[in-house]
């Protein structure tokens, strides 16, 4: 028997691999130049805060006023909103709405894409205009797209996070923490 | 998928709580979010209609606080359970890590948890996961409840490949925290076996009598020619459920066995060649694309680059062209102003001109008058001179006013006048009032003495 076969048959591997690949990896260097973008944007737009989340709901980074916000829960529900809003433009067959903007009575919030898969988010109110923070959003997003291509291309190089001791050592821990 | 934050040291892992409508998934994770210590739970969001029913997912974040120097956070989703909500479902199926099928034990509710079930893997499918391939526990929920279907029957039916349960009563939190701590460590092995893959996976077979509609209809048929063993108990140290290449050719040494190893090789080689065949025009066609795309964006740079060619080529005439306009305006500017002095000094020169024709018009005039008074001078000198020769030297007339204080042209007017007829103009009539106006109130002979 010839092995190549049964092998696609039971454990894909390429599409392991390709999962892999779909994790999302972040350096330092990486988030220091992402953070400097985010600070130009809050500085020529004059935005309150800027956050960069990745489409599954993580956020990658945050820069600006974000001390009361719950940055974790609002990475989750923008990705969610922004999920959504995707299936909507797939409905009226449009492929992609890349820009949100939601309108309150003192804050706004200007949401664009980045590239594949993150979206970048600025707080702003009115001491700023839409249009500049759409302007500085542009910019930023291109600049943000460019170096998450480069993190991305470089990623495959990168050594494992985690060692085989780590699944024990969480363990340990979520049992402290988990007692009925 | 695992988000691995190095700035932050952060590792972030999804968690998707999956089953069908009131199964308890929400519940679940209120109760985590009850019980769990302070410092490690966030904000539990919910997304739920008024009537509490989840309409996009539920929402709580854990953090278990470093674990080899990475802050190990989970994120804690459910989706929406109604069949109706699919759309909004399978969103929250993006990027998940591992999965928790909630199950409800009731009797009436099987079919509903078949059909989330088949639900799942479908919409799996849509973001190209395969089922198998996922960390997954399942809990058995609202086994306090009567008339629930038995432990034995539900595993038939909807775990086909022995993964891991729990039986859980969500409301009271028993199972609750077993199933989030097994999830949690699932999800972390998983995310340890993408960075150092694994060798070994252990097989596990399933039960020849499972006939459960959880697969789909082509893998069943080949799960139940496989050789029957027991379903297992919940195995925590088997992650994954799948056949290894030294299973099958262990299978193969076994010469009963072979004719149907050798039937599931030969579907999987047909199945394989269709997926490459597959593969290869997608491939062709995405190539095809590419290269449209490609083809298309050359030339849009190319029409790009001629127009902003065109464009500055414009811009560089319309300057010059401004340019010159500028120039010509200012020289005749320049002609205007320097006509103006001109003219302005012309009209000075004319004016100088006339002035002094004028000036000596005057001092003609002048002359002619002194000559014409010198000549009167003249003139009256010797008219005086014949008058002194003519008229004797006599009494010098003055003139004196007479009694009435008048002057005497007036006394000629009025008094010779009203003296010689000896009568007065009555009083009020024309005549008597022209009078006093003209002589005023010394006419009235009252006044005049």
């Amino acid at each position: 028997m010839d092995t190549k076969n049964s092998r696609s048959e039971f454990g894909s591997k390429e599409q392991e691999v390709k999962l892999q690949d779909d994790s999302l990896i972040i350096h330092e260097e990486e988030i220091e130049k992402i953070d400097r973008a985010l600070i130009k944007l809050i500085k020529g737009a004059e935005a309150k805060c800027a956050l960069l989340v990745d489409k599954d709901g993580y956020l990658i980074t945050r820069q600006g006023f974000t001390h009361s916000l719950d940055t974790t829960a609002l990475a989750a529900l923008l990705a969610g909103s922004f999920a959504s809003t995707r299936e909507i433009a797939r409905l009226v067959g449009e492929p992609e709405f890349s820009v949100l903007f939601h309108q309150g009575k003192r804050d706004h919030i200007h949401i664009s894409l980045v590239g594949e898969r993150s979206i970048l988010v600025a707080i702003f109110d009115d001491r700023t205009t839409i249009g500049m923070v759409r302007l500085y959003a542009k910019e930023c997003g291109e600049e943000l797209a460019t170096i998450l291509g480069q993190a991305h291309k470089s990623k495959k190089k990168s050594e494992p996070a985690i060692d085989s001791g780590f699944a024990a050592s969480a363990e340990d821990r979520l049992n402290d923490i988990f007692r009925d | 998928m695992v988000s691995i934050n190095y700035a932050f040291r952060e590792i972030c892992c999804k968690i998707v709580y999956y089953g069908p409508g009131l199964s308890g998934k929400t519940t679940n994770l209120i109760y985590i979010h009850k019980k769990a210590p302070p410092q490690t739970k966030g904000e539990l969001i919910s997304l739920a209609t008024d009537a509490d029913r989840t309409l996009y997912f539920d929402f709580l974040p854990i953090d278990i606080g470093p674990v080899q120097g990475f802050s190990t956070k989970f994120q804690l989703y459910t989706v929406p359970g109604q069949v109706y909500y699919n759309a909004t479902r399978k969103l929250v199926l993006r990027g998940v890590d591992g999965l928790v099928f909630v199950v409800d034990s009731q009797a009436a509710k099987l079919e509903e948890n078949i059909e989330s079930m088949n639900n799942l893997i479908e919409n799996l499918e849509e973001y190209g996961y395969v089922l198998e391939e996922l960390p997954m526990i399942i809990q058995y929920n609202k086994r306090d409840l009567e008339e629930v279907s038995s432990l034995e029957e539900l595993e038939k039916c909807l775990n086909p490949r022995g993964l891991p349960y729990f039986e859980a009563v969500a409301v009271k939190g028993t199972g609750v925290f077993d199933t989030l701590k097994a999830i949690s460590k699932l999800v972390l092995e998983k995310a340890r076996g993408k960075s150092e893959p694994e060798g070994k996976k252990e097989l596990i077979s399933v039960s020849a009598e499972s006939k459960s509609s959880v697969m789909p209809s082509a893998e069943r048929e080949e799960l139940e020619k496989k050789p029957y063993a027991p379903a297992r108990e919940s195995v925590p140290e088997a992650p994954l459920g799948k056949d290894s290449f030294e299973e099958v050719e262990r299978d193969l040494e076994q010469p009963e066995k072979t004719y149907r190893v050798e039937e599931k090789l030969e579907k999987a080689r047909e199945r394989e060649r269709e997926k490459e065949e597959q593969a290869k025009e997608t491939v062709r066609l995405q190539k095809e694309k590419e290269e449209e795309l490609i083809k298309v964006r050359l030339k849009e740079q190319e029409e790009k680059a001629r127009k902003e060619k065109e464009g500055a080529e414009r811009k560089k005439l319309f300057l010059e062209r401004l340019e010159r306009e500028m120039a010509g305006v200012e020289r005749q500017k320049k002609a205007l102003e320097l006509e103006k002095i001109k003219e302005a000094e012309e009209l000075r020169k004319k004016e100088q001109a006339a002035l002094i024709e004028k000036m000596k018009k005057m001092e003609e005039e002048k002359k002619t008058l002194i000559q014409s008074q010198s000549e009167i001078e003249k003139e009256t000198v010797e008219a005086e001179r014949v008058s002194k020769e003519a008229v004797p030297e006599g009494p010098v007339q003055t003139v004196k006013a007479d009694e009435t204080g008048l002057p005497f042209q007036s006394k000629i007017i009025i008094s010779p006048m009203l003296r010689q007829k000896k009568t007065k103009p009555a009083k009020g009539g024309f005549l008597w009032r022209w009078i006093q106006k003209i002589a005023g109130p010394n006419l009235d002979p009252k006044n005049r003495r």
